[in-house]
């Protein structure tokens, strides 16, 4: 019997509309019910276009996680010519890349999910003041300084992109930028920088001390920076054990390189890592407000339904993998690569687990691109052409900071026959399937705790908020 | 409005200089292209006048404008997005959820009824009564009428408020429609691009608050100081066009050495914004810099023109195969005034692709 109905939402601080409904009882959520409010046909409006023009088109998907999705058009381009990148041009792209998704980490850390922790609610305990003054929304000491910080590390995107959001520079072939030496030694003296806010602000410590972690245990013991304001909000707050996810994790490998990728490619379950077969996803369209079957990304369509239909409640389709709900994000590439710390974690697959993978992802991340920026070779070519592609089928699989993203494309007499795309937030806030399996948040919600007056239960939003949903690229 | 404290006072008590303050007036004035003598003007207005209150709304979009904006260069542009005009209401960014967001816009448009500038990211979808964007349960184009009734102006945000964008591309599934079709009573200022400089965001802005009037428009309403130059005439790579030298292919040999990207799509000869002057990510660079074309981003329709990598008309009459000599004297004509290089290349483009009359016939 359920006590009440909450419809929880709009959301605000997650990039785009969401709204969550939730069956009450006892004083917890029974279920949950993850709505993307927010559809504009992307996959609609490919259909018939010069296949390049999907360079430009699919990247304004998101504004947050433009890069991302440049790279999987990219690469999907270049898949269905049976083209690949030159390898400086392959290392130009993952630090363009790399740089958005580092950037991404930070802003969700410092703009939208600590933030919570600042309100009035929490007042009385004893990490209250700290949080007050680091992290209240657009006035916190931690959000001016993370923005100043994020804003000079995108001067990398502007060196290789031309601009940021929306870079163009991405293509089959390659990159249309060749960095000559200077613009290598901005790049270098630039992350440089990056590691100087992440060292005193986020960790107090030297990154590579941070990502040295391997136990939860040491974790526990961390001191230093922001980062360890959170693991003591966590501990009293009992984030350890709210907000569990499927454990089951995708990675469909970050930054692919010639010598492969930065983070690894794979899936993991039961305690195991294995091979990630993407012909075994589907989309399943029974919960959401689209006409069609259960197809593969390459039979998929994109067709809304304009009656709304019940029991359909949301434009986000439901992927699912061989059959099965998976979690994807930092915590899941973390764990798909074997970091022992994320090991650690996967069994408990909560909030603070989550977060804790994105801390150590960004730790990660700066390291690897200080390799790679240093790799980068002037004299080198950075575009090997792709052909004009007349007729091809191919996908591209890339991690955006949120997870594993795809696009598969189709390309018939020189057009676009076939768009489909399935961005991270799809997997994670994806409604139920025809079995009624609830998508990763909507499990996730359940059991958390709903006090008696509670109109937007804190517990639900850092539960959604660890995802870092973005719900522009969830529907697109 | 005595009541509420002056930009001055907000940017005290976030702490901000004297110094920086008096530097931000300066380079606000250089932005605005105004001289060293308005840089005063800036500060006592700044110093005396109310804070002009703002509720910042999201349609359907992809928040790149919001990205673009928390990304300015001068530090304090930041505290212009975070503090100054403290953004009373903006879904972003804010600290509140789900009921009390919804409060707090509504007491916002209580308290400054009429007094108010509603910027608005983003646009509502019209198909199924708006149903494909929904925020608080009702669709978005409710929410932008009620903070559109008691607005003292609108800013429209980025190609999507002011023209559609790529989410209005055919066959524009939602029904995408740009803000000044759905609101006419009101006015309303387009700062297109996807997204729009941050330099240009918080120069309209600034210049808003500062003056309390809309800057000077162009015909497509878009502010003149940043709309008015072609990114063409004032490209670094424009020499190489009036030479003659292009890039024939990605990374080829011409590339490296710079040449012109007409033949790769480039659309900066019709294209009106401020991306080869002030350029992006904080002066950095702009797409034309890292090798690619521009695509137009800021231009009305620049979705559905074709392929981006089409090349924009044919400009061979204007001689690029004779000798430097032709090509200059050819160029020189078309660049004389900016009008009549903008007529000319307006009635190149009619003839050219008759898909765009209309349009082309309002700019020659």
């Amino acid at each position: 019997m359920t006590d009440r109905q909450l419809l929880v939402g709009p959301f605000n601080r997650v990039e785009g509309d969401l709204e969550i409904r939730l069956d009450i009882r006892d004083g917890q959520v029974a279920a949950a019910y993850a709505n993307s409010p927010l559809f504009r046909g992307f996959e609609m409006m490919l259909l018939g276009k010069d296949p390049r023009d999907a360079l430009t088109l699919t990247p304004r998907i998101c504004g947050i996680c433009s890069v991302s999705q440049s790279a999987a058009a990219a690469l999907a381009l270049g898949a269905a010519g049976g083209h690949a990148m030159a390898p400086q041009g392959a290392l130009a792209a993952a630090i363009l890349h790399g740089v958005e998704n580092l950037a991404d980490h930070v802003t969700h850390f410092n703009l939208f999910f600590m933030p919570d922790f600042a309100r009035p609610a929490y007042a009385g305990r004893a990490w209250h003041d700290r949080a007050v003054a680091r992290f209240t929304a657009m006035e916190g000491s931690a959000a001016r300084v993370t923005a100043e910080a994020r804003a000079r590390l995108m001067h990398i995107s502007g060196l290789l992109g031309g601009k940021w959001p929306h870079t163009l520079a991405i293509q089959p072939g390659g990159v249309t930028k060749t960095p000559d030496a200077r613009d290598r030694v901005r790049i270098l003296a630039t992350l440089r920088a990056f590691r100087r806010y992440l060292e005193e602000a986020l960790f107090d410590a030297p990154v590579e001390a941070f990502a040295a972690l391997e136990t939860v245990d040491q974790l526990d013991a961390w001191e230093g920076g922001d980062a360890a304001l959170f693991f003591r909000i966590a501990r009293d707050l009992g984030l350890e054990k709210i907000g569990q996810g499927p454990r089951r994790y995708m990675s469909f490998g970050a930054y692919p390189l010639p010598d492969g990728p930065g983070f690894s490619r794979g899936l993991w379950q039961n305690g195991a890592t294995g091979p990630v077969d993407p012909a075994l996803i589907v989309e399943d369209l029974s919960h959401a407000w689209m006409l069609g079957d259960t197809a593969h990304p390459t039979q998929g369509a994109t067709v809304p339904d304009e009656d709304m239909r019940d029991p359909a409640y949301s434009w986000c389709k439901a992927p699912r993998l061989g059959g099965a709900v998976v979690e994807v994000g930092a915590l899941a590439r973390q764990v798909v690569d074997g970091h022992p710390l994320a090991l650690a974690l996967a069994a408990e697959g909560s909030v603070r687990a989550r977060i804790a993978g994105r801390l150590l992802e960004i730790a990660r991340t700066q390291i690897l691109l200080e390799g790679w920026a240093a790799a980068l070779d002037p004299e080198a070519r950075f575009m090997d052409p792709a052909p004009t592609l007349r007729d091809g089928q191919g996908a591209g699989l890339v991690e955006a900071a949120r997870g594993s993203l795809g696009h598969w494309l189709r390309v018939e007499k020189g057009r676009i026959a076939g768009y489909q795309i399935i961005a991270p937030t799809t997997w994670n806030f994806s409604p139920r399937d025809a079995g009624g399996t609830p998508g990763p948040v909507e499990a996730a919600l359940v059991g958390a705790k709903v006090g008696a007056g509670e109109e937007t239960p804190l517990s639900v939003q850092h539960i959604v908020r660890s995802f870092d949903p973005c719900m522009v690229c969830t529907v697109h | 409005m005595s009541q509420i404290e002056t930009f001055y006072d907000v940017m005290r008590r976030q702490g901000i200089t004297r110094r920086s303050f008096m530097k931000y007036c300066s380079l606000t004035a250089s932005a605005l292209g105004l001289g060293p003598a308005f840089v005063p003007k800036i500060a006592h207005a700044m110093e005396t006048k109310p804070r002009t209150p703002v509720i910042w709304v999201h349609g359907l979009e992809c928040t790149c404008c919001s990205e673009s904006f928390i990304r300015s260069a001068h530090p304090l542009a930041k505290d212009v997005v975070l503090s100054m005009i403290s953004l009373d209401y903006d879904d972003t960014l804010m600290a509140a959820a789900g009921h009390a967001a919804e409060e707090a816009m509504r007491d916002t448009i209580e308290k400054y009824k009429g007094n108010y500038i509603l910027a608005v990211e983003g646009n509502p979808p019209l198909n199924e009564d708006g149903m494909f964007c929904i925020s608080g349960g009702k669709p978005f184009v409710e929410k932008l009428k009620y903070a559109a009734k008691d607005a003292k102006a609108i800013i429209s945000w980025g190609a999507c408020a002011s023209y559609g964008c790529v989410q209005a591309a055919k066959p524009n599934p939602t029904r995408a429609t740009p803000v000044h079709k759905v609101i006419t009573d009101k006015p309303i200022i387009k700062v297109p691009g996807c997204p729009p400089i941050a330099e240009v965001m918080t120069g309209v802005i600034t210049y808003m608050l500062t003056f309390d009037r809309l800057p000077e428009l162009d015909r497509q309403g878009r502010p003149a100081m940043f709309y008015g130059q072609r990114i063409h005439d004032k490209c670094y790579r424009r020499p190489h066009f009036d030479a003659g030298q292009f890039v024939e292919e990605w990374d080829d040999e011409n590339a490296r050495k710079g040449y012109c990207l007409y033949k790769m799509g480039c659309k900066g000869p019709t294209t009106y914004n401020a991306c080869s002057t002030v350029r992006w990510n904080e002066g950095t660079s702009f797409p034309i810099q890292s090798g690619h074309g521009c695509i137009g981003c800021s231009e009305d329709g620049f979705w559905d023109q074709g392929s981006f990598y089409n090349r924009v008309t044919d400009l061979t009459q204007f001689g690029v195969e004779k000798n430097a000599d032709q090509v200059g004297l050819a160029a020189a004509g078309v660049v004389g005034t900016g009008i009549a290089a903008h007529a000319a290349i307006s009635a190149l483009k009619s003839a050219q692709r008759k898909t765009q009359d209309t349009r082309s016939r309002e700019e020659a």
